[in-house]
């Protein structure tokens, strides 16, 4: 084997046993080791890949964002969905959500609901109702007392915590509080549910329930309920009932000594003017009143 | 077999783009990459920073880059880039190392006789061509075979051997003549 082809090997580590032994015995076999002993020392610098690589990624991050939208429109994409998710679930959210109005102690409120319907809201009073729905069930819940003027459409329910009634026609009056559930029906036909049995009630029906008591009442002439013309109006009512509803108009509270509350009162009194408003709750019972700020003692005389 | 390879390689293509792959890529030929420039091109004109610049710019134009073609964009970019250098400062290369101290008991004429050696090596080694000190380098101080220089090169195995045979002829010549 010639020193060339003997050599060659020896540089790609491809010797034998016996070729080794060959090579060995070449006569410039010390000055080849020697040299390449030697030229290890020519070694490149050392090389960190793991360091290196840490570089080069710390160079790149930053243009990730600019110099591959074609690879990385997924980041962007899932920003801008995002923030149309939270867009709709915000418009969704605040679209469906009930509407609220409520009425302060003195206070009345006309409410137009969102079609050609509308609700006048009593001192006192909470309606509720739903903007997004309304096209296909024309609900409002109420606590307190309303009249409503009901445009023509599909049923049109209040329900309240007594009872729902469900209106045929168009003008009723719907009056709960503590113990005390009232509908009176001005025009059209109105359907009230309470304790699941329904009463329909026509122009001038009334339906009344105190204390779980169904109470039968004469027919109502007047076209609209007195408060409307800011006066209460009572016929034949517990006196408490007339001192609740005192209380919710004038923002006062009442303190009875050896009164009946009971007893049945008729008679009205008027919103504006609250010393014309007790005589007029006091004179006929023969009672007496004397006012401290915003307490009234009542006193049979 | 042949198809799911060409699939595989196909989803590689897909995603050089993304970190890991790129990542790997690094791994695979980084190292290399700078032992090549090193014994080329000697370590004045920064080796380190210019497989930097190569594998930044192969992140730039990774959507045109399929990952078999990565590693001779790289090793082309970065030659390009020292080439550049080289022609721009017409520096003059050379392989520097500090020796290690192997002979502490050898007397002071012996030791003078190794560091001529040495400075003979090391002009030799200038001397060599950019094509032959590459691939003797590679074969003798990185331990790498023919076919292995071969591929990193892109020359056929017979040219690797030329080039390594060649420069050590050389290398002894002019070691002998110097």
């Amino acid at each position: 084997m010639n020193r060339e082809v003997l050599i060659s090997k020896w540089l790609d580590n491809d010797l034998n046993d016996q070729e080794l032994e060959a090579f060995k015995n070449l006569e410039d076999y010390d000055d080849l080791i020697k040299l390449s002993n030697s030229v290890q020392t020519f070694k490149a610098d050392e090389y960190d890949t793991p360091k290196e690589l840490e570089r080069v990624l710390s160079t790149i991050t930053p243009i990730t964002i600019g110099a591959k939208k074609q690879t990385h429109w997924f980041k962007p994409f899932m920003r801008i969905a995002a923030i149309l998710a939270i867009c709709f679930s915000l418009y969704y959210y605040t679209t469906t959500l009930n509407t609220n109005i409520t009425t302060d102690v003195a206070q009345k409120t006309t409410v137009d609901l969102p079609d050609e319907s509308s609700a006048i809201l009593n001192a006192k009073s909470l309606l509720v109702y739903n903007k997004k729905s309304w096209e296909n069930e024309r609900d409002v819940a109420l606590d307190g007392e309303a009249f409503f003027k009901v445009a023509k459409g599909s049923s049109f329910n209040v329900i309240t915590k007594s009872g729902t009634v469900t209106v045929y026609g168009t003008q009723f009056n719907v009056k709960q509080r503590d113990h005390y559930f009232e509908v009176i029906c001005y025009e059209g036909l109105v359907g009230v549910t309470y304790n699941s049995k329904e009463t329909k009630l026509k122009a001038g029906d009334s339906f009344l329930n105190i204390d779980g008591k169904i109470i039968a009442k004469e027919k109502e002439n007047r076209p609209t309920p007195s408060w409307l013309n800011n006066e209460s109006q009572f016929k034949s009512m517990p006196y408490k009932e007339v001192l609740a509803e005192f209380e919710r108009q004038y923002g006062i509270t009442f303190s009875l000594q050896n009164i009946d509350n009971e007893q049945l009162f008729t008679g009205n009194f008027t919103h504006d003017n609250i010393d014309i408003a007790l005589k007029s709750i006091t004179l006929p019972l023969q009672l007496t009143y004397s006012k401290t700020n915003h307490t009234i003692i009542l006193k049979r005389e | 077999m042949a198809q799911s390879t060409t699939k595989m390689t196909k989803q590689l293509q897909e995603h050089i783009c993304e970190e890991r792959l790129f990542s790997s890529i690094f791994n695979k030929y980084s190292k290399d990459l700078h032992n090549f420039l090193y014994y080329k091109y000697g370590e004045l004109l920064n080796p380190k920073d210019k497989v930097q610049e190569a594998f930044v710019k192969l992140w730039e134009n990774c959507a045109k880059i399929s990952s078999d073609k990565a590693k001779s964009f790289v090793f082309t970019t970065a030659n390009n880039l020292m080439l550049n250098e080289v022609a721009h400062q017409k520096v003059v290369l050379k392989h520097q190392q500090t020796k290690p101290k192997l002979y502490t008991n050898e007397s002071p004429e012996f030791l003078m006789q190794e560091t001529e050696y040495m400075d003979k090596l090391q002009k030799a080694l200038s001397n060599l061509t950019d094509a032959q000190r590459e691939a003797f380098m590679m074969n003798r101080v990185e331990g790498k075979r023919f076919k292995e220089i071969a591929d990193i090169l892109d020359i056929s195995t017979k040219a690797v051997e030329k080039r390594i045979y060649g420069a050590l002829e050389k290398l002894r010549r002019d070691i002998k003549e110097l």
